[in-house]
């Protein structure tokens, strides 16, 4: 394992997965196999609880150009964020609680808030912030507002939690839970 | 890679009624022995089924229901399919230790997380059948609209059969064609109209609509308040629900989905089923399948050499016999020469409804060099139908930018034979193939080699669609009763095959 | 137009005694709860996550390249279970695609870069075009053809859908050989 991650202990972070540069994991957080987190331009910190499914790409990226070894820009990613099969993110912040569906894509000059729902094959290019509870949906990127954010998938990942390591070897956490900054 | 399920269809049929089509969008009426295409063929609607549940629907019921389904709703918000939650509730009072959770449902789209509860439609405590229902504010005068209708139309079948009791009028005959009542006719030439003594008193009629002056007022805050998108409905969102049209998101309500329909089609010429499905809506097997994928060879382009104005180049074809029975195909030239022509169309022009033009059809499909074929019984037992609608064939409206080199020759295509594809042997077949026209064959399928020549004047860029005529025996299995032989007939189909582009020159 | 051959290297692909053709770079989890009935050919980069749930494959079926299985779950009160996936004969999933269904029946034709969503149902001889995204727990009826996103029917396929994916899916493995 590269020297610049560090995986939180109760994080469930499969062998398979590409984890490139300063990649912090949170506890809790659950990596399926194949995905990658590609920590470019600068760190990626990933809370708590986050599910993070297969071909997921995960990429602290510089707009082209501008790799500037003095200003880094960590892309710091909340609690309990669902990222499912085949999403690209590569945005500036994600906070809690959101959900990045198949196929969805999050560019660079992107704010994600709380609660935010990015439907299946949705791409966020342009410079946004995305308000609390917004979902993103449909061919044209429709927007509305959610009644409430999405529920988290707790009850997901505890199946998971048991049922991940029986067939994948796993990364094994370095860092004690404590570790709260 | 372009084959049938993705397209494009670079090689097409032509239909009967002169359409060009890909072999699985054809039909192939073996009583009419001609192609027909979905454009050419009677629908008919043969069961109602919801989509999502997978039931059918009486038909009485889908016309109560307007041919929607009663348990499944579509999101009003993006038109996909609600799916039901449930929820558990703390009981309904809380004080009591042994009152169990309630279990309620609301309906939520999974695509863009429209619920029921955005526009405060209750949960329910059954998960089936109980949602609310919204009653349309106009309904009242819609139905008594629909009353009134109804009401004119029994007066109008009653005053019919008065009329045809009667029976003592034998001419006249016209106003029933025209549509125009005695009454009617009494008016326009004058007489006063006599009021008839058994006819009922007329429907009543609803109060009549009455046009408003004054309008409301114009909402200054329309100019003056800055709209917020996510709470006014697209015009999509309004047109699904025609009867509401709601301008904000608040008075989104659930739809019921409509249903779809199984329907069987019929040949217009001689009234057979050239389809039927089975009548379980899950099913995918058919009662009745003449489709033309089952009769006719499929040609199938294999390769073609660079495609250049005015020179020569090779294309080959791949030919398939998906019957059980052996075939001869020869080529002829795609339309038949002059004075043949010019017979057809004599035959087109005489008008003559007793004689179905289908039997002039067989005739030509009956050659001189098949001795011993009688007519078709099929031909005597059709005859006593007649054709609901003689089918004027089109002319077919493709230009050819290519002339084909046709072969003298013929060849055969073996039979079909499922087996074949699991016998590993080699071919044993013992057929003497003209060499220059046949360049492989295995079991029912064989590659031909055609040579074209792109027009003189064509540009780079332009399409080159060459065509022929095949010419094919069919062997119809339809069991004539008096003669046990299966009946051969020489088809011809004209098959049309886009190449692709003009390429530029070496 | 007839199928071009497809050309595999043959250190990549194992064949198995039923004529599966798996290639080696392929992430086949819980390999243990994954059936495949006989001629499957699945390749390269290619997902299939038998370790969430069983996934169990008809005859000839084909899973393009960097293609994803994945077994989808429900809820229940009491907690998530992953649900088997089933896929009936003869069904072409394309690169790139996502299956998160709980049903695929026979004669399917699934393009590439598709999302079908959790516990869709998608019945026999139907067809996904390119680049459609199915919304969770859709049912598609047979002979649709479904596109966009999300996903909705355009139209019909013909009448003889069921031959022509037997005919596609057997032309497709039998051109589907190793390179020289």
């Amino acid at each position: 394992m590269s020297k610049g991650i560090k995986i939180v202990s109760g994080a469930i972070v499969c062998e398979e997965c590409k984890l490139r540069g300063d990649v912090t994991i949170g506890g809790g957080t659950i990596i399926h196999p194949s995905a990658s987190i590609i920590a470019e331009a600068g760190p990626i910190i990933i809370g708590e609880n986050c599910l993070i499914e297969e071909q997921t790409k995960i990429i602290n990226k510089a707009p082209v150009g501008q790799i500037d070894n003095e200003n880094v820009q960590e892309l710091i990613i909340g609690s309990n964020n669902v990222f499912e099969v085949d999403c690209a993110i590569e945005a500036i912040k994600i906070g809690d609680n959101n959900v990045f569906e198949s196929k969805s894509f999050v560019g660079n000059k992107v704010t994600i808030t709380n609660g935010c729902i990015i439907g299946a094959g949705c791409r966020l290019t342009e410079e946004q912030t995305l308000k609390e509870n917004t979902i993103i949906y449909g061919e044209n990127c429709n927007m509305r507002e959610g009644l409430d954010r999405p529920l988290p998938q707790t009850l997901q990942m505890d199946t998971l939690i048991r049922m991940l390591p029986n067939y994948h070897h796993l990364k094994k956490p370095n860092l004690v839970n404590n570790k709260k900054n | 890679m372009s084959n049938y399920i993705t397209g494009p269809d670079v090689v097409k049929y032509a239909c009967s009624c002169g359409l060009l089509k890909p072999i699985t969008r054809l039909y192939f009426c073996r009583h009419c022995l001609e192609l027909r295409c979905g454009f050419c063929v009677c629908h008919e609607v043969d069961s109602n089924y919801c989509g999502k549940c997978c039931e059918n629907l009486p038909s009485a019921e889908a016309r109560l229901k307007k041919n929607r389904c009663g348990d499944c709703y579509d999101c009003p918000s993006c038109k996909q399919n609600l799916s039901k939650r449930a929820a558990t509730v703390g009981p309904k009072n809380p004080e009591d230790p042994k009152a169990t959770p309630r279990k309620v449902y609301y309906l939520l789209c999974l695509n863009c997380r429209w619920s029921s509860r955005d526009v405060g439609i209750p949960d329910q405590a059954a998960a089936t059948g109980s949602w609310p229902e919204r009653e349309n504010v106009h309904a009242a005068r819609l139905q008594e609209i629909i009353e009134m209708y109804k009401g004119i139309v029994l007066a109008e079948k009653q005053q019919k059969m008065e009329k045809d009791k009667k029976k003592q009028r034998r001419f006249m005959t016209f106003t029933d064609r025209t549509g125009i009542t005695a009454s009617m006719l009494r008016k326009r030439i004058g007489l006063p109209d006599i009021p008839h003594p058994l006819l009922k008193p007329k429907p009543k009629e609803p109060e009549e609509a009455v046009a408003k002056e004054e309008v409301e007022e114009f909402p200054e805050e329309l100019l003056t308040k800055p709209i917020n998108l996510n709470e006014i409905t697209t015009l999509e969102q309004r047109l699904n629900l025609p009867e509401w049209q709601p301008t904000t998101v608040d008075k989104l309500f659930p739809i019921h989905k409509q249903v779809s329909v199984k329907r069987s089609q019929r040949c217009r010429a001689c009234e057979h089923n050239v389809s039927k499905p089975e009548y379980s809506p899950t099913s995918i097997k058919f009662k009745i399948q003449l489709f033309a994928f089952y009769h006719i060879p499929e040609v199938r382009i294999f390769t073609v050499e660079p495609l250049r104005a005015g020179k020569q180049c090779e294309l080959l074809l791949k030919f398939s016999n998906p019957t059980q029975h052996q075939t001869v195909i020869t080529f002829l030239p795609l339309f038949p020469s002059e004075d043949s022509f010019a017979s057809k169309e004599i035959k087109e022009l005489v008008p003559d409804e007793e004689v179905p033009s289908r039997e002039i059809v067989i005739e030509e499909k009956q050659p001189p060099s098949l001795p011993g074929s009688q007519p078709s019984s099929l031909l005597h037992t059709s005859l006593s139908r007649t054709p609901s609608i003689t089918v004027k064939p089109r002319p077919i409206k493709q230009a050819i930018t290519a002339n084909v080199e046709l072969p003298t020759s013929n060849f055969v295509l073996l039979p079909r034979d499922d087996a074949a594809e699991f016998d590993d042997s080699g071919d044993t077949h013992n057929i003497q193939d003209d060499t220059k026209l046949v360049v492989w064959r295995k079991s029912n399928k064989a590659v031909i080699r055609l040579n074209i020549t792109p027009l003189e004047n064509l540009n780079i860029g332009d399409e080159v669609v060459v065509g022929f005529t095949m010419q094919h025996i069919y062997v119809n299995t339809i069991t004539a009763v008096e003669s046990k032989e299966p009946q051969r007939y020489n088809n011809n189909v004209k098959v049309f095959q886009y190449l692709g582009k003009i390429v530029g020159s070496e | 137009m007839e199928m071009r051959d497809i050309n595999y290297d043959r250190s990549e692909y194992v064949e198995t005694a039923s004529g599966n053709r798996v290639s080696r770079r392929t992430v086949l989890c819980g390999s243990q709860n994954i059936v495949l009935q006989g001629k499957v050919i699945i390749q390269s980069d290619a997902i299939i996550r038998g370790d969430l749930a069983n996934v169990k494959t008809g005859r000839y079926c084909i899973i393009s390249k960097e293609a994803v299985i994945r077994p989808p779950y429900k809820k229940f009160s009491k907690g998530v279970a992953f649900f088997p996936l089933t896929m009936g004969d003869h069904v072409y999933v394309g690169e790139r695609s996502v299956v998160n269904a709980a049903n695929i029946g026979s004669y399917v034709y699934i393009g590439r870069n598709v999302v079908l969503g959790r516990r869709c149902h998608l019945r026999d001889c139907c067809v996904i075009e390119d680049n459609t995204i199915l919304a969770p727990e859709t049912v598609v009826p047979p002979f649709t053809r479904y596109s966009g996103s999300p996903g909705i029917q355009v139209g019909e396929v013909p009448e003889c859908q069921q031959d022509l994916m037997i005919d596609f899916t057997r032309s497709y493995y039998q051109h589907f050989v190793p390179k020289l």
